[in-house]
């Protein structure tokens, strides 16, 4: 089941990996809830319109992350998303393979969404130029996680994607982008990104 | 293009304020850094005096963060140039040779230098992070092991073994370095924290009761600390929603979990106040605390 990520999606994605190289990051996919899933299966691909970022540093610990994954849940029923998948660059750049903290998570979205995907971003190939996608996107396929072949097809639209991304990160608006630990430090700080979203809405 | 100074209107007093804070704050915004140093290095070296020189230590580590090679040579240049025997210079030379990767090369350096000053502390804990940039963390962590035997009371070391087993999923040693950390420094609340969230996650009735009382701990040091608040709710929550506990065990962490929820929304009302756009934060957090009650009862 295909997945297609907005301009949106993927720009803070990179946005976060951006801002804290040395650390690990993750954080979730939402895509806007369909109505009903037609019978004959072909409902078209999965459009991720947003993303949540999460944490960065360490990963591995469950409370903080059950409040997010709690927290983030009630926010997507008042704006009609799902959570469909989750993101993560590792700490180690030479690896971006989803490791056990991926998998469980993922593992914990799929019990709600059965098609959940594993984002990875890879970190080594990260430029200002964007001039390729950077991202693997792991299935859930008799029981294991399969990498898919990433092609432009995974976007609503790459060269905008592209655009978009590559004028936020020469802009370093990463600067400005909030995850959930950055929440948690100050309640004031807003994971949902206004700011940044209103500067990819511009740029569209 | 405008200077910082012209930017922000900052002088240059206030520029070298704002790198002594980062330095004591051992912040890593290697960026702000990099651009603030900088300039303070090329227009006003002269008026810093002897700060220079820790200034172009801070700004060079900064450099290598960032890819900065060039301004990074010059500041160990000038570094070399005033301390040419310096042992502490020496560290920022091999640290240089991390940057570029040539982890053989940095580590030979390092090897010299402990074998004039087998106790150097910084150039031990560096050989230790190249284990760690290279992924091996096995034999990170037996070295790190190691280095804590001699010098038991390196709390960095302590915290940096902590996130190591972490990372491989070793609560249990985690919280070993967490419970040290603790015994040294009984009020800092971060370390708590943390304690209670690797014991959180070790899970089981026992780890979650400990997990809870930490939490409480920790808000007592520190009653703003948000993770802490969050972390009494989910453990207390767990605790009452589970069927192995006696009435009385689940009636009180009913209460504790309670004033939990109480106090989180208190805390996004005080933050929300002035911003329109908070009010989904708001909303989210009063709808997870009431869902979460209905599976308590």
């Amino acid at each position: 089941m295909p997945i297609q990520l907005t301009s949106q999606a993927y720009c803070k994605m990179l946005l976060h990996a951006a801002k804290y190289p040395h650390c690990a990051v993750n954080g979730l996919l939402v895509a806007e809830k369909t109505k009903e899933k037609k019978k004959d299966g072909h409902s078209g691909p999965v459009l991720c319109v947003d993303c949540v970022p999460l944490f960065h540093g360490t990963l591995a610990l469950a409370p903080m992350l059950e409040v997010a994954l709690t927290l983030i849940d009630t926010w997507c029923k008042e704006n009609n998303y799902t959570i469909v998948g989750y993101y993560q660059a590792n700490e180690q750049t030479q690896d971006s393979r989803p490791n056990q903290v991926a998998q469980k998570v993922a593992a914990r979205i799929s019990e709600n969404f059965s098609e959940a995907v594993i984002v990875m971003v890879d970190s080594s190939r990260l430029t200002m130029s964007c001039f390729e996608p950077i991202v693997f996107i792991y299935d859930h396929l008799e029981n294991k996680w399969k990498n898919r072949e990433v092609t432009t097809d995974a976007f609503e639209d790459w060269n905008e994607a592209q655009k978009i991304t590559s004028a936020l990160l020469v802009g370093r608006s990463y600067e400005n982008l909030i995850d959930f630990d950055n929440h948690l430090d100050d309640l004031r700080n807003d994971w949902t990104n206004p700011a940044i979203n209103k500067s990819v809405l511009d740029l569209c | 293009m405008a200077s910082l100074s012209e930017m922000y209107d900052v002088g240059w007093e206030e520029m070298r304020d704002k790198l002594r804070k980062w330095r004591e704050d051992n912040c890593r915004n290697s960026e702000q850094i990099v651009d603030v140093g900088e300039e303070l290095i090329s227009e006003h070296a002269s008026k810093l005096g002897d700060d220079i020189w820790i200034i172009y230590e801070q700004v060079m580590i900064a450099a290598l963060d960032c890819s900065r090679d060039d301004l990074a040579l010059t500041c160990l240049q000038e570094l070399r140039k005033q301390f040419p025997d310096s042992h502490r210079v020496k560290r920022l030379t091999g640290m240089r040779l991390e940057a570029l990767e040539r982890y053989d090369d940095a580590n030979k350096h390092y090897d010299a230098i402990l074998q004039e000053d087998p106790t150097n502390t910084a150039v031990r804990k560096r050989k230790i992070s190249i284990l760690r940039a290279q992924g091996k963390s096995t034999e990170a962590i037996r070295e790190l092991n190691e280095y804590l035997e001699q010098f038991v009371g390196d709390q960095e070391a302590w915290h940096e073994l902590s996130e190591l087993y972490i990372n491989e999923h070793d609560y249990g040693k985690a919280a070993f370095c967490l419970e040290e950390l603790m015994m040294t420094n009984p009020h800092n609340h971060l370390y708590c924290e943390q304690y209670a969230e690797v014991k959180y996650t070790q899970g089981g009735m026992e780890n979650l009761e400990l997990a809870r009382k930490y939490f409480a701990q920790a808000l007592r040091l520190n009653n703003r600390n948000m993770r802490a608040l969050f972390g009494l709710y989910m453990s207390a929550s767990h605790i009452a929603a589970s069927p192995k506990v006696s009435a009385k065990v689940k009636k009180d962490n009913i209460k504790y979990a309670a004033w939990a929820a109480a106090q989180i929304n208190r805390a996004y009302k005080l933050a929300g106040r002035g911003n329109k756009d908070n009010k989904c934060s708001i909303k989210a957090v009063e709808e997870m605390l009431e869902s979460m009650q209905i599976t308590m009862s």
